[in-house]
């Protein structure tokens, strides 16, 4: 347990956790605006992750114009859940919007199964992406390296359209009082749309690292990842676009962390997120950046 | 008004014979694989009455059976198989010597079983429901995975992936449609009772019954509890229905295929709980066509294995979408009677 | 012109169905849910197998019905039961998993119903069972050819194990090839635990490189084998692989890429170079009906579970008489199936060779033969 292999773990833990990252920072936008746990966020990532397969295994398409592919696709697929199947339901109790965003995911889940096999599939990563870098010991690909770094990016886009934006600041007056934004003349619905679109894309560009990381895609992918990326999004603060990367990143390292270093718990790396999750909510309910429940949530 | 009531009670108690005397009948004149579907639908509707009330009466979206079915599984089986069978089964690592001493009949198994659920729904209630409920989907959910991982990772205990087998087979239709008749008594008397009015406050507007002087906590705990109790109960059934258990048989197809009951049967009724079993569960025998290759006459479609697996997720968006009261809405059984009396 | 043909076999069939006996035989197969590639797979060489010899010498024809499991016990079960008291099978094929034939077992053999196994490996299964069969090997022959190979005919004497706590599988083979390598003189350094569905393993293949053994042993499925062979490779880890059947399939091949040239593995047979004249017949035969001729080894199993029972039902005077079925599988000896020469013992378990193939250049070579 050197300092060169903790290093080595950290730049592992870094590149995990960016993954979980993108795909909380959906789930804790829908939550923000619907207060909607977005059960299908998950294969939405995973639907993402398959349209970068076709994208350049199928239509061989080059990689950056697959990834486009998959960030269209999927966003518009976000976007037509919401309209289709949250929308209806918006005066609807709570426990019908939930149960129907369960069934979107189940549904996404075995159409993909019925319609291209349970079987993994090979994703075709670039030759350069897999390039391997050798930095005093510490070895990494170039895709490990380039994850946290689109990531950050991302981010920091998202951040500028929340705070620079018209969209922004509709997205967070919709967060903060529905009936006023309605009052205000905007289209609660749109911006809604909108918040789909964008968490929609953001799981894909998740999904497509994840494939180029672990060069597979299959139908069930996206199930533990979204549990995961949700218990990121709760021990970062749900509502909170910051909390839910800082939260990433969290369970990253920590999954990482436990299985180089104690590694008869290895077994049990599935289950930190939950019990992370389950201790956040007994001590700190709003997460780490604390946030309160019926104020702002960006 | 005392008429009504004896009116109810001579319903209530005509359909309590009628169902014992058609497990009578079912035992002894159906065949075996008619007894298997009655067997699974008995043992589905203590776990579909249970898991209404939490989702249903309550109005608290909960995603557990599927974890509080496999504890009551394990605890019975544990309880069931002597030691002389444990040490036999055991392969990846020994058992616990604790393990092997662990033994009662059934009656006490399923006690213990349902118990155990208990215990552990009370423990994850204090994290989930101090905050409104909102969580305790995804950490149901969770849990639901955990308990599988612990199942895996334990084999001193569960005999990891392998699971138990030979367990002794007492499961019958006199056990699991009797224990069926007491759930569905025991859970109307819950919904019935003053309880039960606070948890459909609950669910109704949860603030007003705060203001009520509701405590929510509580109610939310006591619904929960009583659903993993029978649950686990349920689960025990199950174990010694099929003589064998292992980790991947509680996915969470098994919590799903509840859900699409409940919902199918009307969220909040007991009585729609039932016939979505019996819809679901009878149906999902039947709804094998569906995996087949079908034949329109023009043309043919391959055969399409898990078509039924969207089918289902289908009917459950569809109902939520534009069926949201399912077959019976809130209403029981007892009060189609009700109103026909009353006109 | 098409419809009277049709109309013709119609009544071609119906004319042979009324003078010979219809015997059913069951089939109990995951074709949805998550193992639905591995039972649609061998589900298709049980019903290539009907369709080339759908009667029996007397003239009886014999009617296949499968039955999805989804890959769930109480579905499993429920199929099993269906089969016999409603269907009233005379046999029973199936589960592919160990778990879901055990359960299909316990069942069955109440019964007095024969089940034979294509693929279910785990050794416990036949055991305390009249009714069980399988034409597989078991977990224990596999783990010693493996730890023999690796120590007499490589020279290899320590030993890494990853097992998938997740898979019986995976604990079986583990077991018996730590019992049979330690036995003939080898070392198991490190055993590492992983479970079915993790990605990453970049900590798992950094400790190895620093134990640095003579070899790995990864009794796993494909998707966990591809990965840790990936990211092996990532790290400059670059000792010997080994595999059990788990990994006998063309998506390992792709999953791993590159990394997974030299990886070795144990199969059941290699269609490149079939054991037996029905094998030559059979995988002509298939390539004719599909266009490709690599024949998966799980087809082939799920084709002698056929053949094997249907060369019972013709020894027997009264083919539907499952307790003689059940004799005969047991007495069969030197049967030439698909998959190779099979003889079946008294408890159900088929004696039978194991072949040894190295990926070479993106393709599955077959190296050696092991006989029992």
């Amino acid at each position: 347990m050197d300092f060169l292999e903790f290093t080595q773990q950290l730049v592992n833990g870094f590149s995990l956790g960016s993954m979980y990252a993108l795909i909380a920072i959906g789930y804790t936008m829908v939550y923000g605006v619907l207060r909607l746990i977005n059960f299908a966020h998950g294969d939405i990532m995973m639907v993402g992750a398959f349209l970068g397969y076709f994208g350049m295994a199928v239509l061989g398409l080059p990689f950056v114009a697959a990834v486009l592919l998959a960030v269209v696709g999927s966003a518009s697929l976000g976007m037509l859940t919401d309209k289709v199947a949250y929308k209806p339901l918006r005066d609807a109790p709570k426990i019908s919007l939930l149960i129907t965003a369960i069934g979107i995911s189940f549904f996404l889940e075995n159409i993909f199964n019925v319609l291209f096999g349970g079987t993994s599939r090979a994703f075709p990563v670039p030759e350069y992406m897999e390039y391997i870098i050798n930095a005093g010991g510490i070895i990494f690909t170039v895709a490990s390296l380039m994850v946290p770094i689109v990531t950050l990016m991302l981010l920091a886009m998202i951040l500028w359209v929340l705070y620079k934006t018209k969209y922004g600041m509709a997205i967070r007056a919709l967060a903060f009082d529905v009936n006023t934004v309605n009052l205000m003349g905007i289209d609660a619905n749109r911006i809604i749309m909108i918040v789909f679109g964008m968490g929609s894309a953001l799981a894909a560009v998740g999904g497509i690292f994840w494939a180029v990381s672990y060069p597979s895609v299959e139908p069930m992918m996206g199930v533990l990842i979204g549990l995961k990326a949700f218990a990121a999004a709760v021990v970062g603060g749900i509502g909170s676009v910051g909390g839910a990367v800082i939260g990433g990143f969290i369970i990253g390292f920590t999954e990482v962390v436990v299985v180089a270093f104690l590694p008869e718990y290895g077994g049990y790396k599935d289950a930190f997120a939950f019990v992370l999750l389950i201790l956040v909510l007994l001590f700190k309910p709003t997460g780490i950046l604390g946030i309160n429940f019926d104020k702002s949530r960006f | 008004m005392n008429i009504v009531i004896r009116k109810d009670q001579w319903i209530n108690l005509a359909i309590i014979a009628s169902a014992l005397w058609f497990i009578w009948f079912a035992s002894t004149h159906f065949d075996k694989y008619t007894v298997r579907i009655l067997n699974n639908i008995a043992i589905f509707t203590i776990l579909a009455v249970s898991y209404n009330l939490i989702n249903g009466v309550t109005g608290q979206f909960s995603l557990e059976p599927n974890g509080f079915v496999a504890i009551g599984a394990y605890v019975t089986a544990l309880l069931l198989l002597d030691g002389d069978a444990k040490e036999y089964q055991y392969d990846i690592e020994d058992p616990y010597p604790w393990v092997l001493g662990l033994q009662a009949n059934f009656v006490w198994a399923l006690f213990f079983a349902g118990t155990f659920s208990a215990l552990l729904a009370l423990t994850l209630s204090f994290p989930v429901f101090r905050v409104r409920g909102d969580y305790l989907a995804i950490v149901t959910l969770g849990f639901g995975f955990i308990i599988r991982i612990l199942a895996i990772n334990n084999p001193e205990i569960t005999n990891g992936s392998l699971g138990l087998n030979d367990i002794p087979e007492f499961s019958n239709l006199y056990w699991t449609g009797g224990v069926a008749i007491l759930a569905v008594i025991g859970i109307l008397n819950v919904v019935n009772s003053k309880y039960g009015r606070a948890m459909k406050a609950v669910r109704d507007d949860e603030d007003a019954a705060i203001a009520m002087g509701v405590n929510t906590f509580k109610i939310k705990t006591f619904a929960f509890c009583t659903s993993a109790f029978l649950e686990g109960v349920g689960g025990g059934l199950l174990a010694a229905l099929l003589t064998s258990i292992s980790p991947d048989l509680f996915t969470f197809f098994f919590t799903f295929q509840l859900l699409i009951i409940i919902v199918l049967g009307g969220l909040g009724s007991t009585t729609g709980a039932i016939i979505g079993t019996v819809l679901v569960i009878g149906g999902a025998e039947w709804m094998r066509f569906l995996d087949e290759p079908m034949n329109f006459g023009l043309f043919e479609t391959p055969a399409m294995p898990g078509m039924r697996m969207v089918v289902f997720s289908i009917i459950l968006i569809f109902v939520m979408l534009f069926a949201r009261e399912g077959i019976m809405g809130k209403r029981e059984l007892t009060d189609l009677f009700k109103r026909k009396g009353k006109k | 012109m098409r419809k009277l043909t049709t109309l013709a076999t119609s009544v071609a069939l119906l004319a042979t169905v009324a003078v010979a006996k219809e015997i059913k035989v069951g089939a109990v197969m995951p074709m949805s849910g998550p193992l639905a590639a591995y039972g649609q797979v061998t589900y298709e060489g049980i019903e290539f197998a009907h369709k080339i010899q759908p009667t029996l010498k007397n003239g009886d024809t014999i009617k296949l019905i499968l039955l999805d499991n989804k890959g769930d016990k109480v579905e499993t079960a429920t199929g099993t039961t269906r089969l016999i008291s409603s269907d009233k099978v005379v046999a029973i094929l199936g589960a592919l998993t160990s778990t879901n034939t055990a359960q299909t077992i316990a069942i069955a053999d109440k019964k007095k119903i024969p089940v034979i196994a294509s693929v279910a490996t785990n050794d416990k299964l036949t055991m305390k069972r009249t009714f069980a069969n399988r034409v597989c090997f078991t977990d224990s022959f596999q783990g010693e050819v493996v730890a023999n190979y690796a120590l007499k005919d490589l020279g290899l004497k320590t030993a890494v194990v990853i097992v998938d706590q997740a898979q019986v599988y995976s604990l079986g083979l583990a077991k018996a090839f730590q019992k049979a390598f330690k036995k003939g003189g080898g070392k198991i350094v490190k055993k590492i635990k992983i479970t079915s569905g993790d990605k990453d393993f970049k900590a798992v293949v950094s400790q190895i490189k620093r134990i640095n053994p003579d070899f790995m042993f990864l009794p796993l499925y494909h998707p966990e084998a591809s990965m840790i062979a990936r990211q092996s490779k990532q790290i400059g880890l670059s000792k010997p692989m080994f595999s059990g059947d788990g990994v006998a399939n063309q998506t390992f091949i792709d999953l791993g890429g590159k990394s997974v040239e030299g990886y070795m593995f144990t199969d059941f047979f290699d269609y490149s170079a079939p054991p037996t004249q029905k094998s030559k017949d059979f995988i002509a035969a298939y390539a004719k009906e599909t266009g490709k001729n690599e024949l998966n080894s799980f087809t082939a199993l799920g084709a002698d579970t056929y053949f094997l029972l249907v060369d019972a039902m013709n020894r027997c005077s009264d083919p539907s008489d499952s307790i003689c079925i059940n004799k005969e599988i047991k007495a069969s000896k030197g049967f030439e199936g698909v998959s190779g020469v099979i003889n079946m013992d008294k408890a159900g378990n088929a004696t039978r060779s194991a072949v040894i193939k190295v990926i070479t250049n993106g393709k599955a070579v077959y190296k050696t033969t092991v006989n029992p």
